[in-house]
């Protein structure tokens, strides 16, 4: 018979695999510096690795419940804080466009960025969630608390709003 | 969790145009602009730097270690005390079921009534108890005479009062002083007796042997032998006073005593009262004999005789009255039942635990368990609806005070 405590530690090894840079991607959007992403990060994998035999397939993906846990990790640190993330404006460089990609590639992924950091923190998370973490909308509605229609929905106004501030005059 | 209007069918065709760009899937011609958004999305997601990647795989490889100075990470192990109040409700409650349970029985069951006397009928029972005697006490101290002191079959038995027509009055407190000198008391006791109906005949002849062995008397009797009701038989006894407690107890020795009581009447004072005017007439006695022998005309000595006859009957009724008086102080009254009964609890066994009383006290046992397992049920269950609804609403506030954070300060 599977060691139960073992068999879970090999599927978090696969899930740390699958889900570091996303979740990653999604934090360090969300808090808006890269110190306070790696504390993030690490804290919601630990926290997730003590937690591992309590993970109850029933309520949702694994994805889904990592993202959970990492999510309350970042809201309190942002409530710490108390100050909003600057989303783009403390983005490091290296997101640029390689040399030799193509100028209009690199405009549109500039404004994208920029696009990005004008939204509310709200819709700023749901796309980082959506966009940036891979969620499917089941695992959205996991992680926000809500309906798999609604999180669905809440991602499409999100994305409508970027769309616009993406053809916004600048 | 805010309402939102449903998305229209070409929202909800973006929407899955969105979600097929992030499988890397083929979208329709009219939607690649969302194609580009989501590579354009995915490719802006900012990435780990090497050190913290190199980091973190090393923590996830060594199963995060905790440092030396840091305490380890306490789960939900903790919260396991809020469980402790809901423990503690549920144990009380259940404490008083079974006490309400238990008083509600005793009073209310008249089989177990008899359980619970029947070893101090079959025990050589002092006849008074210990709060009798102040009881008598206080009737003795009671100039009316009147005061009563009851016991129904009383399930312990005290230290024995002094058993003799003339009480002396036991100190209680509260009481009145009584009045110095020897007490006349009037005893009167009933009993009922229940005995299995196959010896019943055994035990009316029992009783007429008890009465014979304490110097009583059966003043009348009436026995009705019914094989079908079991049989009742009913006895007026007149026991000597000073041995009527050992008498009782003898008594209750022939069967399971369903109910016993005792009565307590001072009647001192009338006693007293025609000892005093005894006393008078005697004195007029001899002073009208000490007239009559002055006399000197035939009217006088006729009116001195008149006076003298009068005289002689009231002595001889006052007489009589303080016979009557003695008799009831000196032999005590004692009504006395005895009943037949089939397979009564307790009664028909003599008071043994048998079989049947085993398989009715499970029986009970069960009533009880079920009784508690219902209360307690009607209890946890709203206390637990109740905690799941709280759990809940704090699960619920608390998601809505971290996204509190999402919001412009």
């Amino acid at each position: 018979m599977a060691d139960p405590l073992n068999t879970a530690t090999e599927s978090f090894d696969a899930l740390y695999r699958s889900s570091a840079r996303d979740l990653y991607a999604y934090v360090r959007t969300l808090l808006g510096d890269d110190a306070s992403a790696e504390d993030v990060t690490a804290l919601a994998f630990e926290r997730a690795y003590r937690r591992r035999a309590s993970f109850d397939p029933g309520r949702g993906s694994q994805r889904g419940w990592l993202f959970g846990i990492a999510r309350n990790a970042a809201l309190d640190e942002l409530r710490r804080r108390r100050r909003s993330a600057p989303l783009l404006g403390e983005l490091p460089d290296d997101h640029a466009a390689a040399p030799d990609e193509e100028a209009d590639l690199a405009v549109r992924r500039t404004t994208v960025r920029a696009a990005l950091a004008t939204l509310p923190a709200r819709e700023r998370e749901l796309v980082a969630l959506k966009f940036h973490g891979g969620l499917s909308n089941a695992e959205l509605a996991t992680v926000l608390g809500t309906s798999e229609s609604n999180a669905g929905t809440r991602v499409h106004r999100a994305v409508a709003k970027l769309r616009e501030a993406c053809h916004a005059p600048s | 969790m805010r309402h939102l209007d449903p998305l229209t069918p070409d929202e909800a065709r973006e929407l899955d145009a969105l979600d097929r760009a992030l499988s890397g899937l083929p979208v329709d011609p009219d939607l690649r602009a969302f194609e580009e958004l989501v590579a354009d999305l995915r490719a802006t997601a900012p990435e780990m730097s090497p050190a913290f990647a190199a980091r973190l795989e090393h923590d996830v490889a060594e199963g995060f270690p905790q440092p030396a100075e840091r305490p380890p990470l306490r789960l939900r192990r903790p919260r396991r005390w809020v469980l402790l109040p809901a423990a503690g409700v549920l144990a009380a409650a259940l404490v008083a079921l079974v006490v309400v349970l238990g008083n509600g029985d005793s009073q209310t069951s008249p089989s177990s009534v008899a359980l619970n006397d029947t070893p101090a009928s079959k025990s050589a029972a002092p006849p008074v108890t210990a709060e009798a005697a102040p009881s008598a006490a206080g009737a003795a101290a009671d100039s009316a005479g009147a005061v009563t002191a009851q016991r129904k079959a009383a399930p312990a038995l005290a230290a024995p009062a002094p058993a003799t027509a003339a009480i002396a009055p036991a100190p209680a407190p509260g009481a009145i002083a009584p009045a110095p000198g020897p007490r006349k008391v009037q005893r009167t006791a009933a009993l009922a007796l229940e005995t299995p109906t196959d010896s019943f005949d055994a035990t009316t002849d029992d009783v007429v042997q008890t009465v014979d062995r304490f110097g009583g008397i059966v003043a009348s009797s009436t026995i009705g032998s019914d094989d079908a009701a079991g049989g009742e038989a009913s006895f007026d006894l007149r026991i000597p006073t000073d041995r009527l407690d050992d008498a009782l107890a003898g008594l209750s020795k022939l069967g399971h005593v369903a109910s016993r009581s005792q009565n307590l009447e001072d009647i001192t004072g009338s006693f007293q009262s025609a000892q005093d005017r005894l006393t008078d007439a005697r004195a007029e006695r001899r002073g009208l004999l000490r007239a009559l022998s002055r006399a000197t005309t035939q009217g006088q000595i006729d009116s001195l005789r008149a006076r003298l006859r009068a005289n002689s009957s009231a002595i001889s009724r006052l007489k009589g009255d303080l016979a009557a008086l003695r008799r009831r102080a000196d032999l005590s009254r004692v009504s006395l039942t005895v009943r037949g009964v089939k397979d009564g609890a307790g009664a028909a066994t003599g008071g043994h635990w048998s079989p049947g009383d085993a398989a009715r006290d499970a029986l009970r046992v069960l009533e009880v368990m079920a009784g508690v397992a219902l209360v307690s049920l009607a209890i946890v269950v709203p206390l637990g609806l109740l905690g799941v609804a709280v759990a809940l609403a704090a699960r619920g506030a608390r998601r809505r005070g971290r996204e509190r954070a999402l919001d412009p300060a």
